[in-house]
């Protein structure tokens, strides 16, 4: 009878849990050695592992990442396992850690989460609680970040509410390696980075109509990528070099609306901050969609208006992107093989990036993609300064 | 004599019914307030190469006022990914999927639904229920599927349906009703075959337990298995939202 039990309540636990994960190895292989940056490959390697359990109204995700790779991009030491603001990415982190409660219309989620805002898929100006590994610029990854967020309504109209306790920042490159692009002959020591101390909130209301979905977005707290304070040490000769993040709010709103053969998508932001170093902006995309046969094709154009100019130093890859036409296209060849292409081209042709990759499934769970990234400009243009990064990328991962 | 006369009585009706009475019918006799399965799909290629994976399906009502959500299990690769549709009796359904990888919802546009549902031969727009109400019927003629006597019906969409298929071909079962055979047009050509086989009986509804979609064009064919079957499972409304499909990963 006990056994009977055993196996009854084993059932149960196995019908409530689930889990997938994989096992990544990736190399990138340079042609052209980068002023700072000699070496010509890089190999990577990522273990993710994620759980869900299910109970009537509750549910629990948790999820953990453990990497290590070849070119010091991966600490060496055991830092950064929740709060993510580490220099270096950390060798072991806590992707997913949260409860869901569920009660009619109301959810509720608290913890270590990812949180994606915006329709458009270009450029996401709306965007605000997706922080990023930008360690390789081209070849980004999204970061959790740790939140309470409140969702209610119906599947026509629901309102979001988000509190974040800290800020978790974007990665930005290493210093010392090819995607951070310092000026020739000044040496740069960088200093502690300034983060700030206080929460984030943001509030996003969104409409599912019979033919058109709109969204409108509201943020106030803190920039996730950074800007430089640079100091010059006369007494070392060199020039110190101190992240931060700056205060910011933002009103934003997005679309997906159908027009003839395609779907249409708009997404625009207004930017503003009580920092005297931060510019207010407009950052907006606007792109088109569509699927045919075996084909799929995002296009579009991404744009920004600065309001209020500071002429700050920083690191903006999202703001780097505007002023572009960008685009990407995947072809299904069959059920197991796909090629997919991207490209950014700057307005101005001073910067282009293009990358086109092949990925085939061996079975039921290894998957191989090779591809090449092209990236040419002029050195004062943000994806022309990177132009001795083209790459190719090889990448084998075993899904569980 | 009268057993005869009583049992042709009874025929009369059915020679009768017009298509759009025999399709409304093998709907009723459809009918149950809830469904859920696993589907177990083997992807045959035109190169004989074959590929497996599964999925979840949640289906709460039935024709033309229900909503299903079909999740994957396997492979590896792909599992969580999730499709919403919310069918409607006066209008194509609307359809969203949940990518977790990604952690992005996208709304299927009506114009991109005869795009193939990740790599199957079914292609979005087929994974949506078809309401009796949404399209013109014309009995064509009577033809025996797999030696089981069906009617042949003709089904053209209405103006307020968009399809990528300007006709459908429909083999309706004589015994029990239950469709056997679809063969789907663009302009004329035949383009995709929807074989239902394995017909059993499940809590009193005669239910294809083996469907074989054929992508005529391509030359290839997904074979879609139903197991663990039930209707009249105990689901909730709010199971089926864009909120939900982000909630259950």
């Amino acid at each position: 009878m006990s056994v009977l039990l055993l196996l009854c309540a084993a059932a149960a636990y196995a019908q409530n849990l689930s889990q997938r994960g994989f096992l990544e190895t990736t190399g990138f292989f340079f042609p052209q050695a980068a002023s700072d940056d000699s070496a010509h490959a890089v190999g990577s390697a990522l273990f993710r592992y994620e759980a869900f359990y299910k109970l009537t109204n509750l549910r629990f995700a948790a999820g953990i990442d453990a990497r290590t790779d070849t070119h010091q991009q991966t600490s060496r030491e055991l830092d950064g396992l929740w709060w993510d603001r580490t220099r270096q990415r950390p060798p072991l982190s806590i992707r997913r850690f949260s409860a869901t409660y569920t009660r009619g219309r109301l959810t509720v989620e608290a913890g270590k989460q990812l949180i994606r805002w915006g329709k458009a898929d270009v450029l996401t100006p709306t965007d605000r609680f997706a922080p990023r590994d930008f360690l390789n610029v081209v070849d980004s990854e999204f970061l959790p970040i740790t939140a309470a967020r409140i969702n209610y309504g119906t599947q026509a109209n629901t309102v979001e509410l988000v509190f974040s306790p800290r800020l978790t920042p974007s990665r930005v490159p290493l210093l010392n390696q090819r995607w951070a692009v310092l000026p020739a002959g000044v040496p740069v020591h960088e200093l502690e980075p300034d983060f700030p101390g206080g929460p984030q909130f943001g509030a996003r209301w969104n409409h599912i109509g019979g033919a058109a979905e709109y969204s409108l977005s509201f943020y106030n707290g803190y920039d996730h990528l950074p800007l430089f304070r640079i100091e010059p040490n006369y007494s070392q000769l060199r020039a110190d070099v101190q992240r931060y993040y700056p205060q910011m709010r933002m009103y934003g709103g997005d679309a997906a609306v159908p027009v003839g053969p395609v779907t249409l998508k708009g997404e625009a932001a207004y930017f503003t901050s009580t920092n005297p170093q931060a510019d207010d902006y407009v950052l907006w995309v606007l792109q088109v969609e569509r699927q045919a046969g075996e084909w799929s094709f995002v296009g579009g154009y991404a744009g920004q208006a600065i309001t209020a100019n500071r002429h700050s130093l920083g690191f903006s890859p999202v703001r780097g992107f505007a002023e572009s036409i960008v685009a990407h296209a995947g072809y299904t060849i069959d059920v197991n093989r796909s090629l997919a292409f991207e490209t950014v081209v700057r307005q101005n042709g001073d910067g282009v990036y293009a990358k086109a990759e092949y990925s085939q499934a061996f079975g039921a769970h290894w998957r191989a993609t090779a591809g090449a990234a092209l990236l040419r400009g002029d050195p004062k243009d943000f994806l022309g300064q990177y132009r001795l990064n083209s790459h190719a990328i090889l990448t084998l991962r075993y899904s569980f | 004599m009268n057993k005869v006369i009583i049992g042709l009585l009874a025929i009369v009706p059915l020679i009768a019914q017009d298509a759009r009475q025999i399709v409304e019918e093998s709907q009723r006799r459809g009918r149950a307030n809830s469904q859920r399965y696993e589907g177990v799909l083997e992807v045959v290629g035109a190169d004989s190469k074959v590929t497996k994976k599964s999925w979840q399906s949640v289906r709460l009502g039935s024709y033309g006022n229900s909503k299903a959500v079909i999740r994957f299990t396997a492979p590896a690769e792909v599992k969580g990914v999730a499709l919403l549709v919310v069918n409607h009796p006066d209008r194509s359904s609307d359809q969203w999927m949940w990518t977790p990888a990604i952690g992005r919802d996208r709304r299927i546009a009506l114009q991109d639904r005869s795009t193939r549902f990740f790599g199957t031969d079914f292609s979005f727009e087929d994974l949506e229920e078809r309401d009796a109400q949404q399209y013109e019927y014309k009995l064509s003629g009577e033809e025996a599927v797999a030696g089981a006597p069906c009617w042949r019906i003709e089904a053209r969409p209405r103006e307020s349906k968009t399809s990528q298929y300007t006709l459908s071909r429909i083999w309706i079962r004589k015994d029990n009703y239950v469709p056997a055979q679809y063969e789907n047009f663009i302009k004329d050509q035949p383009v995709r075959r929807l074989e239902q086989k394995d017909i059993q009986n499940v809590q009193g509804i005669w239910t294809a337990r083996t469907l074989e979609m054929t992508d005529l064009r391509r030359k290839s064919r997904t074979i879609l298995r139903l197991e663990k079957l039930e209707y009249n499972v105990p689901v909730k409304e709010d199971e089926f939202t864009v909120q939900a499909l982000r909630r259950e990963q």
